[in-house]
């Protein structure tokens, strides 16, 4: 790992690679706005959602990895990146499951 | 062993090279980790907004997707290019900061300035264009017009239709009349909650919400399609404040560029420079379908 940071003349993965990236995270910005036109709601109520956040999701990992370097960084860095989105989804799934399980009444809602 | 002022030397080190490190590498892997670190808090930030948005959708989907079609998906939609493209060009400073080549580092940075600032104008334009349609979500911010004002809102119109109701296109505009310039939607909003309550699929929440009497309520449906604008404006707005610091550090670090003090050998400033910047755009990657793109497929 230490060696692939100082040979860094490489550039890591070169002018194609970067352009092969951004190539990726325009056709998935163009395949949001697209797909958001369509109804999915048959395949289940809130499938426009996931496919939407999905997309965002690949285009993040993208530029996290190959614009910001993670694939190249040490595995610490790895560790916070992964790390924070742990905490993202703790502090997603304890509050949703919060308000999900009021229920009416004093306590409701 | 007394050590001699900084310009003074009796032993060779890197350029760039703190003194409490024992090499370059060892420096570069601990600026990294720092920068991460902010990263994570910025995570934690944006993370406690994103809840906000998470709770009040999932308790109000309709209101939600009302305010949604208020906003225009193609300014939103460029904006997501543009930053796509300012994240290259950053991509590529760090390329050429590797490479040690001054002018194109300079260049690149330039142009990434060039593209955030094309994103903030974006911004100035869709915010007008809030403030018009009397869609800002604080009494008295919005355009006041009053009986008798007849002027158009054409500031910024574009030649073509892009936004869900092409009742609000440019010249087609029904003028409401809102004195005091309060918050307000158009009567088309009511639309998806009648559609909602049709189709049964109303929250418990809206159930409760948007009614008064057993009847839909227009003035309890906009206090909630308000809540989305809160989150709209205090979101984009936040992200705004992150671009003007972005273009700040990018200013410092062309000055930086242009005047050598980068090489092959220390360039890590670009490099965490290019981080935010990076982390900025992700950012934005998320909110663009999150505010943008909610009731466009109700919509046909």
């Amino acid at each position: 790992m230490s060696d692939k940071h100082i040979e860094a003349g490489e550039g890591h993965i070169g002018l194609p690679g970067y352009f092969g990236v951004f190539a990726v995270l325009v056709v998935g910005t163009i395949l949001t706005y697209y797909v958001a036109t369509i109804d999915l709601d048959f395949i289940f109520p809130g499938a426009n959602t996931l496919v939407a956040l999905l997309i965002a999701f690949t285009k993040m990992t993208c530029v996290m990895l190959f614009f910001m370097h993670v694939y190249w960084s040490p595995k610490l860095i790895w560790l916070s990146a992964i790390a924070s989105f742990f905490w993202l989804a703790i502090m997603f799934a304890y509050t949703m499951q919060d308000y999900l399980t009021r229920g009416t009444g004093v306590f409701g809602s | 062993m007394a050590h001699a002022d900084s310009l003074e030397h009796d032993h060779y080190h890197p350029p760039g090279l703190q003194h409490q490190f024992e090499d370059m590498k060892q420096q570069e892997e601990s600026v990294a980790i720092g920068m991460w670190m902010f990263l994570v808090q910025e995570i934690m930030f944006f993370g406690g907004l994103f809840t906000v948005y998470l709770v009040f959708r999932s308790k109000f989907p309709m209101a939600f997707a009302a305010g949604s079609n208020h906003l225009d998906a193609f300014w939103g939609g460029l904006n997501t290019l543009v930053l796509i493209v300012s994240s290259l060009t950053m991509a590529l400073t760090v390329f050429y900061a590797q490479k040690g080549n001054r002018n194109m580092q300079v260049i690149l940075i330039l142009l990434t300035m060039l593209f955030g600032t094309v994103f903030l104008g974006v911004k100035v334009v869709e915010y007008t264009d809030k403030y018009n349609h009397g869609l800002v979500p604080v009494t008295g911010w919005n355009k006041k017009i009053k009986a008798g004002d007849h002027s158009k809102n054409e500031s910024f119109a574009l030649p073509f239709e892009t936004r869900a109701f092409a009742s609000e296109a440019a010249g087609a505009e029904e003028h409401k009349l809102n004195p005091r310039g309060e918050f307000q939607i158009a009567a088309k909003d009511m639309d998806l909650p009648k559609m909602a309550e049709k189709g049964g699929y109303l929250t418990e929440s809206e159930r409760v919400g948007y009614y008064s009497n057993g009847q839909l309520d227009p003035a309890k449906f906009r206090d909630k399609v308000l809540i989305f604008f809160w989150i709209y404006f205090v979101m984009t707005g936040l992200h705004a404040l992150h671009m003007i610091i972005g273009l700040g550090l990018m200013t410092w670090l062309a000055w930086k560029a242009w005047t050598r003090t980068f090489s092959h050998d220390y360039y890590a400033p670009v490099e965490m420079s290019g981080l935010y910047w990076h982390f900025v755009d992700i950012v934005w990657i998320f909110l663009f379908p999150l505010l943008y793109l909610l009731g466009r497929h109700f919509m046909h």
